[in-house]
């Protein structure tokens, strides 16, 4: 009997094993605050049985997604609901052109690089309430929102100029992939990284060539451009991966799940040889610590109070079990584990005049559990998450990375490590 | 990775003896391959409601009658007495009222209007403790326009015959007709997240008030967020309200998944949504780590492992054409080896495959090729020897042998 009989998936993204229970739809943020959305189960699985008889069935409001992976998560099935969206997205919008607004926002290479060399009159600029006005009326960017803050100097440049050289004293080694937002916007928390992994004796280098990861492009429908750019990450981190046997560690969840896993379900740009050789900080430090590898040492006199959040894309990837093990090493961080929920940014999304009340209405549950806990900042492992949160509640946000960089004493880890000046 | 115990499986059995062992201070790790079957519950719990296609009236008084396979005999009557007192205890401790007692069974009602036995109730659900003798005669039944979720007809009939009198009556709002524009998510969930605000339930409470007329009892589907929405409303409404279930994804089950998964979190444990196991390593008699998808090379390790995975529909259980077997460790299960023996004609009829399970000593240690494995449990649904549908003792089987397996592990 068996051998008639189809015994695997044979569909992309698990479809076939969808069995209607609809409990995506109950995790769903965006049909939670908009009758527009028709819902994760009607716009994927449901929606795509009628889209694979004929294209015209596509509904235009399935770019109300935020592909926040919430009901992938859900799933007791294991279908890839948002991947399916993604994809019908793309089957739509091939060809078509990208509005200016939704290329700047998605090309935050290209924003950066230009706003680095002007940093301090576009942070003023863009700060200004006619700018502000000209961009929501214009541009449709919303006027409550502010772009973050460009840094004066890249990380790439402080890294060449600063640390470069002394990373080859040390006897293991990773690379780095940084990301746009340390780049552009804040160099800190790439010297934060540099300087934990240093004193637990890791030599830390940049891929030969980094751009953009591209998570942008895909959410604004540059599709095109977004391979490319996959395709010359791909490559550099490979070459560190074998040529240099290095693990590559991020410290942003949304690029980190992008690099892994929507290269391949998305853009079609197979990186399963390099895909265990990518990952979080937080996730090799951790392990690192587990295995007894490495010592970390924290001041005595650290005293905080701080808030977790997990990010949408770090639930997906399932690793926030690493930040929180790390962070909860901390002896005086009293740390707080806030229940999942979306902060409606999603990127780009948020930024957008016509998306901007949604986000905020999405956000507004986790903004309730975050001033309910009564901490004095909160931590994330994502940093458009940290945009929305800092602005929403006025609340700091960090990543993981640098609480673990100001709470270590570098000179007691330093010893503990047997690392010598 | 190390923990004190690794509990595979995020539904109400994991989440009861994650807390449980929480409680008592150990680390604990909770792998839930997506949300649960604790979704689709309606608001009440079961210990035991038929034996032989006879409702039961006090369940304590005939666990000595299941066969000898049963969960609650390896127990025993006398622990399950205690340990039933202490699942009512956890619940509430994790924000979930309930009423209801293992002496005696009351009623709840399904959403489409049989009275089923019960154990524990949601405090602001519809609860009948004896249905020959009704708490009150004329009910109003006060069903939402357009909303997908509840039969009406049928729940009315259903109530009639149990010998209410009932009064259908049909009404909106504001907020409720906006969610009209998309009729495939006029369901409970949409409903509730509109359903939050003062104001948004006091417009609902007019409505009602205006229909109540003479009843005794106001019925309103199962649509509300949380208890505060409900007593918002209770404390607007003329006449006393209750709250009947809908069909599934059911807010009441949502609620108590949130609630649970809140409070464990607040414990301390570790809550990994999403992820799930895909195999073990087991060293003589010991399991050493279970890997997940997720985190990949670095596996979980504990000192005990629970089995919490549930039956066929949360893949605790898998069935493929040849065989029956657990997917994680390929554990012994019992099932029966013909297949032809796992069903029978007309699916309301008693399956045998719903009786099928991991097969565990008296304590609950799972087996495998025929040796006991003695640091993990199974609880729940994915054992043997119990029916959900037939005998209505599926919840009562996730929470009792979730806190007889952490009172185990404790004692160790």
């Amino acid at each position: 009997m068996a051998d008639q009989m189809q015994l695997c998936n044979i569909s992309a993204n698990n479809f076939e094993q969808c069995t209607k229970c609809s409990i995506c739809t109950t995790v769903c943020p965006v049909a939670a605050v908009t009758t527009d959305y028709p819902g994760p189960k009607q716009a994927g699985p449901d929606g795509e049985r009628y889209r694979l008889k004929d294209p015209a069935f596509y509904d235009k409001a399935l770019k109300l997604c935020l592909n926040c992976k919430r009901c992938e998560v859900a799933c007791p099935s294991g279908v890839h609901i948002a991947d399916i969206i993604q994809r019908a997205r793309m089957s739509a919008g091939e060809g078509k052109r990208a509005s200016l607004r939704d290329t700047l926002l998605a090309n935050t290479d290209l924003l950066g690089t230009a706003a680095n060399l002007v940093a301090p009159v576009a942070n003023a600029t863009l700060g200004l309430k006619p700018t502000k006005l000209v961009m929501h009326s214009v541009m449709s960017i919303h006027k409550h929102r502010t772009f973050p803050a460009y840094s004066r100097t890249k990380f790439e440049t402080w890294y060449k100029r600063h640390a470069a050289k002394q990373q080859d004293a040390y006897s293991r080694h990773v690379s780095y992939f940084h990301g746009c937002y340390v780049n552009y916007n804040f160099p800190k928390l790439g010297q934060d990284l540099v300087k934990l992994m240093n004193a637990a004796g890791y030599g830390v280098h940049l891929l030969d060539k980094e751009q953009c990861c591209g998570v942008a492009l895909i959410a604004n429908g540059l599709y095109k451009q977004a391979r490319r750019q996959a395709r010359v990450n791909a490559a550099n981190i490979r070459q560190a991966v074998s040529a240099r046997h290095h693990t590559v560690l991020t410290t942003s969840s949304s690029c980190t799940f992008n690099l892994r896993d929507e290269y391949p379900a998305i853009l079609d740009i197979d990186t399963s040889d390099v895909r265990d050789n990518i990952m979080l900080a937080t996730r090799f430090i951790y392990n690192l610590v587990d295995e007894e590898k490495i010592k970390l040492i924290f001041k005595q006199d650290y005293k905080r109070r701080i808030a977790y959040h997990t990010a949408c894309h770090m639930q997906r990837m399932g690793w926030q079990i690493y930040s929180i093990e790390l962070l909860r090493m901390i002896p005086g961080l009293d740390l707080v584990e806030l229940d999942q929920e979306c902060c409606g940014i999603s990127g780009t999304y948020g930024f957008k005049k016509e998306n901007y009340e949604r986000s905020q209405a999405i956000g507004s549950t986790l903004f309730k559990l975050i001033e309910d806990a009564h901490v004095e900042a909160v931590a994330t492992d994502c940093e458009t998450c940290k945009w929305q949160i800092e602005m929403s509640t006025g609340l700091p946000v960090e990543n993981p990375v640098s609480i673990l960089a100001d709470a270590l004493d570098v000179e007691a880890t330093r010893r503990a490590n047997m690392i010598s000046d | 990775m190390r923990t004190d115990t690794v509990i595979i499986g995020g539904g109400l059995s994991g989440l009861t003896c994650g807390i449980a062992l929480a409680k008592r201070g150990q680390r604990v790790t909770i792998v839930a391959s997506g949300q649960s079957t604790l979704l689709f519950n309606g608001g009440s719990m079961d210990l035991l409601g038929y034996i032989d296609g006879q409702a039961v009236k006090a369940p304590l008084d005939v666990i000595a009658q299941l066969p000898i396979d049963h969960p609650y005999r390896k127990i025993g009557t006398e622990r399950i007495a205690d340990l039933a007192d202490q699942a009512k205890q956890l619940l509430e401790d994790a924000g979930i009222m309930t009423e209801g007692s293992a002496n005696a069974n009351h009623w709840r009602v399904t959403p489409m209007g049989v009275a089923k036995p019960a154990w524990l109730t949601l405090k602001s659900h519809v609860c009948i403790d004896d249905i020959e003798q009704l708490p009150c005669k004329r009910v109003a039944l006060m069903c939402v326009r357009g909303f997908f979720d509840q039969p009406n007809g049928m729940l009315a009939n259903g109530l009639q015959q149990m010998g209410f009198n009932v009064e259908k009556k049909e009404f909106t709002t504001d907020e409720i007709t906006t969610l009209r524009r998309s009729p495939s998510e006029m369901r409970a969930v949409s409903l509730s997240k509109r359903l939050v605000s003062n104001s948004s339930l006091k417009r609902v409470a007019d409505q009602i008030n205006a229909l109540a007329a003479d009843a005794d009892m106001m019925l309103l589907p199962s649509v509300l967020g949380d208890e505060e929405a409900f007593d918002t409303l209770q404390s607007m409404t003329v006449k006393p309200l209750r709250l009947v279930a809908t069909l599934p994804p059911s807010m009441a089950g949502i609620r108590m998944q949130k609630q649970l998964q809140h409070y464990f979190r607040m414990l301390g444990g570790n809550y990994l949504m999403g992820d799930s196991a895909v195999s073990a390593v087991i060293d003589g008699d010991r399991v050493v780590s279970v890997t997940t998808a997720k985190l990949g090379d670095m596996p979980l390790r504990a000192n005990n492992f629970v089995l919490a995975s549930g039956s066929f529909i949360s893949r605790g259980l898998t069935a493929d054409y040849e065989r029956i077997y657990e997917p994680v460790m390929d554990l012994d299960v019992d099932a029966d080896a013909n297949r032809d023996n796992w069903t029978q004609f007309g699916v309301l009829n008693p399956q045998a495959y719903s009786r099928y399970g991991v097969k565990t000593d008296d304590s609950l240690h799972c087996i495998k090729q025929g040796k006991t494995i003695s640091n993990l449990h199974a609880i729940g649904s994915v054992l043997s020897g119990h029916d959900p549908i037939k005998m209505a003792d599926g919840t009562g089987v996730s929470l009792l042998t979730a806190l007889a397996a952490a009172q185990d592990i404790l004692a160790k």
